[in-house]
């Protein structure tokens, strides 16, 4: 069987987590010998190692490492230096710890523009991108970099309608051959009607996201609602990466719950333990972009009560985002100056040394549609917190959780997990465990059995 | 011809309340006593009032010849006295028929006996006294909680002059040979060992409302053939109390299949036996050697459903650890916290050999988790520590004081 996939964005280029997941998916299903066909509207074009044909309608832009998200001033070392570099700083704040408690407040003042410590590449790299780089930089992360402008800006409607205008052409002039159309996103689903509508292949439309979990709540741009919903309504099938966010599509979007299915991500969970990062303190960790969806605000709030009870504990949030100012101001205000660190955006190779410097992670997500990141930190051994309001909630049984409004809830959790040890030892041993079984082999099989069910 | 020897476990827990560690050294009530008051009534309404009832009317109506034992946890009989005393009011007219034998144990059904020896022993004895106190007997005969036991409990128990002990005929102990006879374990042969028929004991307990099971539904006639069947000296119905009414609902016709057992079985020539009546009818048959423990609970039946984890072993160490210091507190309601917080409830809910890999466990938890159970149960046990240290440096203030007094006088 082959399945022609519709995305916006494939590694490396990008930075989202539905890229990572996209890639993932290709593979399995390329493993459980299906032809994959990964079209987007822009990148490199190539047949990756698993053997998936990576296309794109217009197939021009520059090659991966000139867009890096991290390229900017610093363009040329940005990946090795920002490893070294990140390893370095945590060193830094957690060693502070047992030397006196050396203030990180300076890192924090300074500029409006400048907030996220001169010294921080990363953060710097990310907001210093510019011209037509800036716009694929953002692009590829799936969020405006912080005062980038805005990704949902008329460009991005307009991409979304010349690609499905383009997608018919593109596949008929590939020769590609399929049975399905597997569409990711609202981004793609024009292009996946579009597809439909010429050839009468049936449609799954995949949603890993919708606009309301982006905005954190009731509020939903009308018109991607309405690309959103003409999509759902127009396929023949819609998956969901939760029960979440399928009870959204059937209540908000109104898609018959009869054709709307529940398969949850799978987690890449081949890779080796690596040796912990040895730290004279505990460090609790963040990692996501930070804004609203992601609940930033909450992990600062209960980071403080954690301080207050325990003044040796360190915190890292990592990621960018529209509101990475406004936390780095909060955590200065609620006096973590001295025990936060903001290092910006960070690739899969330093959130790995993220991990290992970890004692707890936590995911306060307001609304998250799975969450994937959690189950990259139970892979490796770290305690993890996540919020009720996120999918991974629905399936973890080996991390602890908590409503994302409940600060004192969070708070009570990190520190048993760096107080009580027998808890930490039981979710570290369990939760890689639990991960080791949710791998992508078991997604790509739901996938078939689902494509086989839809084609006629 | 077997007879057959029926133990019922009666055991309710002081469950905690929800207790955040932002509230250590700020609250000191731990035990969730609404909740507690609950459930104690309705297991009181759906199983202890009308099953006594029945047990009454049965040996009433078979002139004493039907016979039961049972062995009832200081924390139930407490929570009794306080919630439902009309539950309490129903064993004690059991046992003053004569028919009904109260076993010993531990009065906070706790894993003493593994964890702190004297503390064990200290637990028995408080057991003994409250059972006098409230019954009028004296146990002779042991049953440790969830019917753990090991060589080392038997020799324990035959220094103590104890008259015999129950435990479970786990195929490990018995290695073939049938539960239907009286045993000794190794190093102690002057104390017999009643051992539980497992198969026919589980078949009233877990299978008996089952209607997967083959034997679905189970008339009390035919369970009197499989007694008869069974052969021994004994058949031994080991159960929890809350079998009939509450594992077991009425609905599946539980009392109606107790109400008609006795006179099956004694059709068929099989009498009713207490532990101590059939400790002193039939000698031992043989020798069980049970260096490691057994317990009645899993498949495993092994003690890894309380210390199988490093959470549970780190709580269980935590709580003893802190034995010395509350019993010297002088303070009788810390001691009181403390024990309760000593019962196995609290570390069966951090069990996660089924939790952790998606299994539903067949056992109710008040918790949405183990890794829940233990944040819990760990931030009483540091208010508990808390308190503790503040006693002692007030009583130092005491002290001192009282010898400033003493100079100036």
């Amino acid at each position: 069987m082959n399945v022609l996939m519709l995305g916006w964005e494939f590694p490396p280029f990008f930075a989202g987590g539905v890229g990572v997941v996209c890639e993932a998916m290709t593979r399995a299903l390329s493993h459980r010998g299906m032809g994959v066909t990964y079209l987007m509207p822009r990148g490199p074009e190539r047949t990756t190692g698993a053997g998936v044909r990576v296309l794109s309608t217009s197939g021009t832009l520059p090659a991966p490492a000139a867009v890096h998200p991290a390229a900017g001033s610093a363009a040329t070392c940005a990946h090795d230096a920002g490893a070294r570099d990140i390893a370095g700083r945590i060193a830094k704040l957690c060693y502070a710890a047992g030397s006196g408690n050396r203030a990180f407040a300076g890192s924090i003042d300074g500029a409006a523009g400048r907030r996220c410590d001169a010294g921080a590449s990363l953060v710097a790299g990310a907001c210093s991108v510019s011209g037509t780089t800036r716009a694929a930089a953002a692009w590829s992360q799936g969020v405006p970099a912080s005062g980038c402008g805005s990704l949902y800006g008329s460009g991005l409607l307009a991409d979304i309608d010349a690609f499905a205008a383009a997608v018919v052409d593109r596949v008929v002039a590939a020769g590609i051959d399929y049975e399905v159309i597997h569409a990711h996103d609202w981004t793609t689903f024009r292009a996946g009607l579009e597809l439909r509508r010429a050839t009468g292949k049936p449609l799954v439309a995949h949603v890993h996201i919708t606009e309301f979990d982006k905005s954190g709540g009731e509020h939903a741009d009308p018109a991607i609602y309405a690309l959103e919903r003409e999509g759902m309504l127009g396929a023949d099938v819609v998956v969901t990466v939760s029960e979440r966010v399928r009870r959204s599509c059937i209540e908000r979007y109104q898609v018959p719950a009869h054709r709307c299915e529940v398969v949850y991500n799978g987690v890449e969970a081949d890779t080796a333990v690596l040796d912990p990062v040895c730290l004279d303190a505990p460090m609790i960790l963040f990692l996501g972009r930070v804004t609203l969806q992601k609940g930033p605000a909450y992990f600062l709030e209960a980071a403080a009560r954690v301080h207050a009870a325990e003044p040796g504990v360190r915190f890292v949030m990592a990621g960018a985002g529209d509101m990475l100012p406004a936390m780095v101001e909060q955590a200065a205000e609620l006096g973590l100056g001295g025990s936060i660190l903001f290092p910006g955006f960070v690739d899969r190779h330093q959130a790995a040394i993220l991990y290992r410097s970890a004692s707890v992670f936590v995911m306060p997500s307001v609304s998250e549609p799975f969450g994937i990141v959690p189950l990259e930190a139970m892979d490796q051994c770290v305690p993890t917190i996540v919020s009720r309001q996120s999918g991974a909630a629905e399936v973890l049984r080996n991390a602890m959780k908590a409503d994302f409004w409940n600060v004192e809830e969070l708070a009570e959790k990190m520190l048993a997990a760096i107080r009580y040890h027998g808890l930490a030892r039981e979710l570290a041993r369990n939760g890689r465990r639990e991960v080791a079984r949710m791998g992508w082999d078991g997604v790509a099989a739901e996938l078939e059995s689902l494509y086989c069910r839809t084609i006629p | 011809m077997p007879d057959i020897c029926f133990y019922f476990q009666v055991h309710q827990p002081y469950r905690l309340r929800r207790y955040s560690l932002f509230e250590v050294g700020r609250a000191h009530d731990y035990f969730d006593g609404e909740a507690n008051a609950a459930i104690v009534r309705k297991v009181a309404a759906r199983c202890y009032v009308p099953m006594n009832e029945l047990l009454l009317d049965l040996v009433e109506r078979h002139g004493g010849h039907f016979r039961v034992s049972m062995s009832l946890t200081g924390t139930v009989i407490e929570q009794m006295q306080q919630w439902a005393p009309e539950a309490l009011a129903g064993f004690r007219r059991l046992v003053s028929t004569g028919c009904v034998e109260l076993l010993a144990e531990t009065d906070a059904h706790s894993l003493a006996f593994a964890a702190d020896a004297g503390e064990f022993v200290r637990q028995v004895d408080i057991h003994a006294a409250r059972i006098h106190d409230v019954f009028g007997a004296r146990p002779r005969v042991f049953r440790n909680t969830e019917l753990i036991f090991s060589n080392a409990l038997a020799r324990h128990l035959q220094e103590r002059g104890f008259a015999g002990v129950l435990a479970e005929g786990a195929d490990a102990v018995l290695a073939g040979r049938s539960p239907g006879f009286v045993y000794t374990a190794h190093g102690a042969p002057k104390l017999p060992v009643l051992l539980k028929s497992y198969r026919l004991s589980d078949d009233i307990a877990f299978r008996f409302g089952d209607r997967n099971w083959p034997e679905h539904p189970l008339a009390a006639a035919r369970f009197a053939a499989w007694m008869h069947e069974a052969g021994g000296d004994l058949v031994n119905l080991f159960m929890d109390y809350e079998t009939f009414g509450e594992h077991q609902w009425a609905s599946t016709g539980i009392f109606e299949f107790m109400r008609e057992l006795p006179a099956r079985a004694f059709e068929r020539g099989m009498g009713f036996v207490t532990p101590s009546m059939s400790l002193e009818r039939c000698g031992a048959a043989g020798e069980i050697d049970v260096p490691r423990p057994v317990s009645w609970a899993d498949a495993e039946r092994d003690m890894t459903a309380w210390t199988g984890n490093a959470m549970q072993r780190a709580a269980l160490d935590a709580v003893f650890a802190l034995s010395r210091a509350v019993l010297d507190s002088g303070d009788e309601t810390l001691v009181r916290d403390w024990r309760r917080l000593t019962t196995s409830d609290h570390f069966y809910y951090m069990c996660t050999k089924y939790f952790a890999d998606g299994d539903v466990h067949a056992y109710f938890s008040p918790y949405e988790s183990p890794y829940e159970a233990h944040i819990n149960y760990m931030n009483v046990i540091a208010d508990l520590r808390l308190r503790l240290s503040q006693g002692r440096s007030a009583a130092r203030g005491r002290r001192r004081q009282q010898a400033v007094q003493k100079v100036a006088a």
